[in-house]
């Protein structure tokens, strides 16, 4: 007990408190102030003048230094005025407080604070710390009374329970406690750790730990790890995870990057997500969306359009996964959005590129197919495929169909041949001629080109075909001219080469008697050679003298090969030689023989140069309709006829005099020149006359014409 | 020398013959082909002078010669063709079907002799 006026200076101390200062030291008549710690001397100050003016205070703890072993002497005094005197009164609680000092000093190194149990005295002790976490103001309050009761009510029993339970089983104890802090969720971590001496509990020291942030680094880890785990499920980075009973969304920054959304807002309602979808696309990306989270698996699939900072839509997929209730509602959807732009770029030109080649095979060919190695047919033009649907039943853009099987049968070898040569990298050329489905011949130009790789070997096989039937007629036209040009060339030299010999067998002897003349001396035999020389000359004379005269049509009828011919074999045989022509104009060709064979002495290779002509020259100037050409003999069996009608322009009656008129390259002289595949009716005409024979023409404009040759009948 | 020439033409024949006799050659001539036959299956000539055109429904020379040659003749009588016929390529048309020699008319009969000579040696 110390007694100190109301300046605080000592008055009187006890003999107690003397032994535990245990100093030599004079007290009485010094303030007491100048015997506490530095910090206690404002604190001690305080107290004795509220004491003095007359309050009471309990339980200060006060610290003195001391020489002792005891080093710093802690005093728990009660403060009270009596009379004009302050007492101070307590106990030494030294040994106590130094526990507690280490607790505390623990306490403020970090977020743990320290507490301990007695077991004998059945004291809980707490620090300063440990009533802050469980968001009691240490201040306030009996601490050493409460206890348990410092706990919440909802923790208590818990507590209690931990602790029981180590005094039993001598077992230390870790658990998390939850504790709500001003309305804030904390979390505690509690542990606890028995002393023992000689196998029993004496002490039981304690921490708590406020764990609060690290639980809830926990729980993020929890959560981002299942957003780890759903974003793996949904595919590839730039996530968004769409909460579905909030309707927010919460966009990855790389995701707001890639839509231009604003870096700082992490959250965004679907809402204004939608607005940005392409106007076109919303209604059904939305439909798409709701059936998404509906459906039974979790996969989610949608595409659509997204506006970009600079206004302009890209095309985006997403890749995501549900997270479903227990009631298969979805809550959570971790979506993955992928800017497919590019790919949906070349998708459009992909497209574009099969459209334009669609359009190079219906228009650049005639037949175009696109096979692949197994010569199944990937890709074909319209009028191929309305062929084969027209023939097979089967349209080959969409079903797959063997080239093979729809080939007709006289094309089959030809098409393995070049197929295989295809497959081995070599491009083939094969002229071919089919006949249409009008009963048309056409002549093509089928084309295989082997389409490769990368690597060089041939995936597909395009076969493009060339309708060359106008040029194939042409060809066969130029070589029938070539023919009647080196018929005529012949002709010719044979009438030079007769003409030549003609003239050398005279000249033979002529030469022969004047070389004999020379050496001749018996005068007899002169004059006969003389007249022998005579009569060589005459006949050269005349020789060159009918040569002179000799006329082209002249050298014809003089080289004459009359023969006995059959004229329906004959005008047949010169009506087959235009049936190509005909049946690229698509008109009607007709040939009407005669039943009695009639016979005819003519030169075969004249008439059919004059026939043929009329032919041609009919199918020539007919564009639609019939050509006929019939055989008959007249009434009184001294002619056959020959017909040949057509359904062309026809002539105006004042031309039809004039169309036989010579022309002179159409003349068979050096000069002769072929107009195109024939020549000129009247070669025709003069030809005929040689053979005894005449044509008659017979024509009406716009309606066709009719030429009929007259020959007389062989006899 | 017996010679065998077939011509149809007199004055040619005649003048055949005066040339050839003064070179010690008997010549023997012959209208046609089918008299040229007769001629030779009798005897043998030592060579044959063949005109090609002999007249109208006539064998002509290369048809002779043909003949000549199916009786195994012309194999050890050199046969000649004398002719009229001289376009660029008669002379190699005739020698191709077997003729010996081509002469064309007006015969170079100094030529021709220089071959009878040869034939004679």
């Amino acid at each position: 007990m110390i007694v100190l006026n109301t300046k605080g200076i000592i008055a009187q101390l006890n003999k107690r408190f003397d032994n535990s200062f245990q100093s030599d030291t004079l007290y009485i008549g010094k303030p007491l102030q100048n015997f506490v710690l530095d910090k206690y001397e404002a604190i001690l100050k305080e107290i004795i003048n509220k004491v003095a003016s007359g309050e009471t205070i309990l339980k200060q703890h006060l610290k003195f230094p001391t020489n002792t072993s005891k080093g710093i002497l802690t005093l728990r005094l009660d403060f009270y005025l009596e009379d004009t005197h302050i007492y101070a009164v307590g106990t030494d609680v030294t040994q106590d407080d130094k526990e507690r000092q280490a607790l505390e000093a623990i306490s403020a190194l970090g977020k743990i604070a320290a507490w301990y149990y007695n077991p004998i005295t059945e004291e809980l002790f707490w620090s300063r710390e440990c009533y802050k976490m469980h968001g009691i103001d240490p201040n306030d309050t009996d601490r050493d009374e409460k206890g348990f009761y410092n706990y919440a009510e909802e923790i208590q029993e818990r507590a209690k329970k931990y602790l029981y339970e180590l005094l039993e089983t001598k077992q230390r104890y870790d658990y998390i406690e939850t504790v709500t802090k001003q309305g804030a969720k904390t979390y505690l971590r509690i542990a606890a750790e028995p002393v023992l001496h000689n196998n029993k509990i004496i002490f039981v020291n304690g921490t708590v730990a406020d764990v609060t942030e690290r639980q809830e680094y926990i729980e993020q880890l929890k959560e981002s790890e299942e957003t780890k785990r759903l974003a793996l499920k949904g595919i590839r980075s730039g996530l968004f995870d769409h909460m579905i009973e909030t309707n927010m969304v919460y966009y990855s920054p790389s995701f707001r990057r890639m839509l231009g959304l604003p870096l700082k807002e992490e959250f965004l309602p679907e809402e204004e997500f939608r607005k940005m979808i392409h106007p076109e696309d919303v209604e059904a990306a939305l439909t798409r969306h709701l059936e998404n989270l509906e459906k039974e698996d979790a996969y989610y699939f949608n595409y659509y359009r997204l506006r970009h900072l600079d206004g302009e839509y890209l095309h985006y997929e997403v890749y995501g996964y549900c997270k479903k209730d227990a009631n298969g509602h979805t809550t959570r959807m971790i979506g993955n959005l992928i800017n497919v732009n590019e790919r949906k770029k070349s998708e459009q030109t992909v497209l574009r590129n099969q459209r334009h080649l669609q359009a190079i095979i219906n228009n650049g060919f005639v037949y175009t197919f696109l096979l692949d190695a197994n010569g199944n047919i990937l890709m074909t033009d319209e009028a191929s495929a309305k062929i084969i649907v027209k023939d097979f039943n089967i349209n080959p853009n969409k079903v797959s169909v063997r080239f093979m099987d729809i080939l007709p049968l006289n094309f089959k070898n030809t098409y393995a041949d070049s197929f295989n040569e295809a497959l081995k990298g070599h491009i083939s050329r094969k002229e071919v001629e089919r006949v249409t489905s009008q009963g048309h011949s056409q002549w093509l130009e089928v084309k295989y080109t082997p389409i490769t790789d990368d690597t060089g070997s041939v995936t597909a096989v395009l076969i493009s075909s060339l309708d060359i039937t106008e040029q194939k007629m042409a060809e066969i036209a130029i070589k029938e001219a070539h023919l009647k040009e080196q018929e005529l060339n012949s002709f010719k030299t044979n009438i030079l080469a007769n003409f030549s010999h003609e003239i050398r067998t005279p000249l033979n002897g002529i030469m022969a008697i004047s070389q004999l003349l020379i050496t001749e001396e018996d005068a007899e035999e002169r004059n006969k050679l003389l007249a022998y020389l005579d009569e060589s000359k005459d006949r050269l004379l005349e020789t060159v003298t009918n040569l002179s005269n000799f006329s082209e049509i002249e050298a014809i009828k003089t080289n004459l090969n009359l023969t006995k011919c059959d004229l329906n074999f004959t005008v047949e045989s010169s009506f087959r030689e235009y049936d190509h022509l005909a049946e690229v104009k698509a008109l009607d060709y007709k040939l009407i023989l005669d039943k009695s064979s009639p016979k005819v002495a003519i030169d075969e290779q004249l008439f059919r140069t004059a026939f043929n002509n009329i032919v041609h020259n009919a199918i020539k100037y007919t564009q639609e309709g019939t050509i006929t050409v019939s055989i008959a003999t007249d009434e009184t069996r001294t002619n056959a006829l020959i017909s040949v009608k057509d359904t062309g322009i026809g002539m105006e009656a004042a031309n039809l005099t004039k169309i036989f008129d010579p022309f002179v390259q159409e003349s068979i002289g050096m000069s002769r020149k072929y107009e195109g595949t024939g020549i000129g009716l009247s070669l025709s005409k003069r030809y005929i006359e040689i053979l005894n024979g005449s044509i008659e023409v017979n024509s009406e404009l716009a309606k066709g014409s009719e030429f009929i040759i007259k020959l007389p009948l062989y006899s | 020398m017996n010679i065998l020439y077939v011509e149809d033409n007199k004055i040619n024949a005649m003048v055949m013959d005066k040339m050839l006799s003064k070179e010690n050659s008997q010549v023997t001539i012959a209208k046609n082909g089918l008299e040229a036959l007769e001629i030779v299956k009798k005897e043998i000539p030592d060579l044959i002078l063949l005109d090609i055109n002999l007249g109208k429904n006539q064998m002509d020379g290369c048809e002779v010669l043909k003949k000549l040659q199916d009786l195994e003749i012309a194999k050890s009588t050199p046969v000649f063709a004398v002719t009229a016929y001289a376009m660029p390529n008669d002379e190699h048309r005739f020698k191709n079907i077997g003729f010996d020699q081509y002469f064309s008319k007006p015969v170079n009969f100094t030529k021709l002799l220089t071959e009878i000579k040869k034939l004679k040696i």
